[in-house]
């Protein structure tokens, strides 16, 4: 190999180096968002307690990836949603928390012993400050989940570890829902709306200084799906504040991280030519 | 202590941990006539609201038959060994396996004049003890029998076991088996869980419920504060039970079935250990068509074992061998308990002063 001609190894590490810089830095830049942050809005008045309220159609949105909770029901591995749309959006008065999912099978009145409602919830810490175990929080680290079933509407919930769940006697927080299309493309939407001021012990506080801890939960009624037979989500987090593109802190280190992998690249690549001229 | 016990010390009392007392029930199926006054005497104390129009916590089912719901023999349920560490997989019955409450054309025949009979309006194919009396074998050796049936209140209950809330639960002071209303969440495991199928959901409720022992009534929360035995016990014209508890050593639940051992649970091998027990049914034995007496168990010995399990010979020749003793001008504290019509005696619910 002659001097001053690039080899074909150098070439060769250019362009790897090169794609790895793409991807490193677009994709950060193109999705800007933490995997497990739920992005939300300010928003004025209270406009988006319906579930099919035009507003909604300026909230960000998240697909949340759900999969079957921990639990030692029967057939707990047994379920059916795979993903939950979610949107949120504050006013200055108002958490509202939008859900959608597909279920082809509108479940609603359990009529008879062997049928079973469709429901959804969201579970936050009860302490803001300190993450809950998932699975319905734990006894010195409790859970205020919201439970919206398709028969009995919406309830407030308490929680310190699977099996432990109770209701307030009077739930702080609404919910509305619809249910439209067919087939597999039929969907569920449930707005919860819960005042940010809420006055009660063990309720989470909704104006808290950090990020705020979120998770997701869907049951499918026509698969049996109740009590820990349930799609659950892992622990997501509403940040402190709403923002539409990830924090320039992220893209800087993504930046970063991009330049130190090209970096280590080029002075292998570097140190492999010039071993292999020194051979020669 | 009888001089049929071969060894006083095979007799142990398995009540469950952690519990006081266990309430039992002996029912003596030579008595059941199938008036189905218990069923009636249950329902109309405790499930009348709605929702649980198709529920009989007490119900009388002819056996050999289907039963009440149907099928719920094998519907699962259970233990799948007696060290109570693996449930059995069960079902929740359809609701036409329970059947629906008719509704009857009482209307025309009371107001309109009507002269036909009294019968249901429609939807009547499948109910309590449907297939009423039909029991099994060819004439002229057909047999039948009642059984009735409450809940068990288990020593080992699986329904308390299956409740991933711990809604169901068992009395420290008795052993009675209840369902906390506040805590059920109506996920129905119970139900599924319960081998006799004697855990019910109530879709107005949103809720299960079952038999409570009528413990009003042994707590004396009455009206006149005595305590009575479980209504189904007092109604019954022939007086076919006998309550008490089953650590009562002086009792005759006690004597039934740990000491002369003739009181059996019905389907053992479910592994709940039931706290109502069963004197097994006797029948003529066979006939011939000419009508001659032929040395032939009616009732199969090996139907009556699928209900009652290995006990049952023993149990029957117990029995027998007590009849003969009184036909031969004898006594028996077996047969004098069986036989007793003293409410003192048949229902001794006031021995534990804590219970």
């Amino acid at each position: 190999m002659g001097e001053g001609r690039p080899s074909r190894v150098t070439v060769s590490v250019v362009c790897i180096a090169a794609l790895v810089v793409l991807t490193s830095v677009a994709t950060p830049f193109a999705s800007a968002r933490p995997a497990h942050e739920i992005p939300f809005s300010e928003v004025q008045g209270s406009g988006l307690a319906s579930p099919t309220a035009d507003g909604w159609d300026g909230v960000p949105s998240s697909d949340v990836a759900l999969g079957s909770a921990p639990s030692s029901v029967p057939n707990a591995d047994d379920t059916t949603v795979e993903t939950v749309h979610v949107q949120a959006a504050r006013s200055d008065e108002r958490l509202f928390v939008r859900l959608q999912w597909h279920d082809a099978t509108r479940d609603v009145g359990a009529d008879s012993m062997r049928r079973f409602n469709d429901a959804v919830a969201v579970q936050f810490p009860v302490n803001t400050s300190a993450r809950p175990p998932i699975a319905m929080g734990g006894q010195r680290n409790m859970v205020n989940v919201w439970y919206w079933s398709s028969d009995t509407g919406t309830q407030e919930l308490l929680a310190g570890g699977p099996g432990s769940t109770t209701a307030f006697p009077d739930p702080a927080v609404s919910a509305n829902a619809t249910y439209h299309g067919s087939g597999a493309n039929a969907t569920w939407t449930v707005v919860y709306v819960r005042d940010l001021e809420a006055a009660g012990e063990n309720r989470t506080t909704l104006e808290t200084e950090g990020d705020l801890d979120v998770a997701f939960a869907v049951w499918n009624g026509s698969n049996a799906e109740r009590a820990g037979q349930k799609s659950v989500s892992e622990w997501h987090y509403f940040p402190s504040e709403s923002r539409s593109a990830g924090p320039p802190f992220e893209a800087l280190l993504w930046s970063v991280a991009g330049v130190a992998v090209v970096a280590v690249v080029a002075v292998t690549a570097f140190g492999v030519a010039r071993a292999r001229g020194g051979m020669q | 202590m009888s001089t049929d016990q071969q060894d006083d010390s095979d007799t142990q009392i398995d009540v469950a941990e952690g519990i006081d007392h266990q309430v039992a029930m002996v029912m003596d199926l030579n008595k059941c006539i199938g008036c189905q006054t218990c069923t009636i005497a249950c329902k109309t104390l405790w499930t009348e609201d709605g929702g649980s129009e198709y529920m009989y916590w007490n119900n009388v089912e002819t056996k050999p038959g289907a039963g009440y719901p149907r099928g719920w023999e094998d519907s699962g349920g259970g233990w799948q060994s007696g060290e109570h560490s693996e449930r059995q997989p069960g079902e929740i019955p359809d609701q036409e396996d329970y059947g629906r409450a008719w509704e009857f054309n009482h209307s025309e025949i009371m107001y309109e004049g009507s002269d036909e009979p009294l019968r249901p309006r429609e939807g009547a194919e499948w109910g309590p003890n449907w297939d009423e009396d039909e029991g099994a074998g060819e004439y002229p050796n057909s047999y039948y029998f009642y059984l009735p049936r409450i809940c068990n209140h288990c020593t080992h209950p699986s329904c308390v076991e299956a409740c991933p809330r711990s809604a169901l639960y068992k009395r420290e002071e008795d052993g009675i088996v209840l369902v906390d209303q506040e805590r059920c969440r109506g996920y129905r495991y119970c139900v599924e869980g319960c081998p006799y199928k004697k855990v019910y959901y109530n879709t107005v409720s949103k809720k299960s419920e079952k038999c409570i022992f009528c413990y009003p009534r042994i707590e004396g929360e009455g009206p006149d504060g005595q305590t009575y035995a479980p209504a189904c016990a007092e109604e019954c014209p022939p007086q076919l039970r006998l309550v008490g508890f089953l650590d009562d050593e002086q009792g005759p639940i006690y004597k039934l079935v740990e000491e002369y051992e003739v009181a059996l649970p019905l389907h053992p091998e479910f592994q709940t250990q039931p706290n109502v027990y069963y004197i097994p049914p006797f029948a003529p034995p066979q006939h011939t068509e000419d009508g001659e007496t032929v040395d032939v168990d009616r009732i199969p010995r090996q139907y009556l074992e699928q209900l009652f399990g290995e006990g049952i010979d023993q149990a029957l020749d117990t029995i027998e061998r007590h009849r003969q003793r009184i036909e031969r001008g004898g006594e028996s504290e077996l047969m004098e308990i069986l036989q007793d019509k003293n409410p003192a005696k048949q229902y001794r619910l006031e021995v534990f002063d804590d219970g």
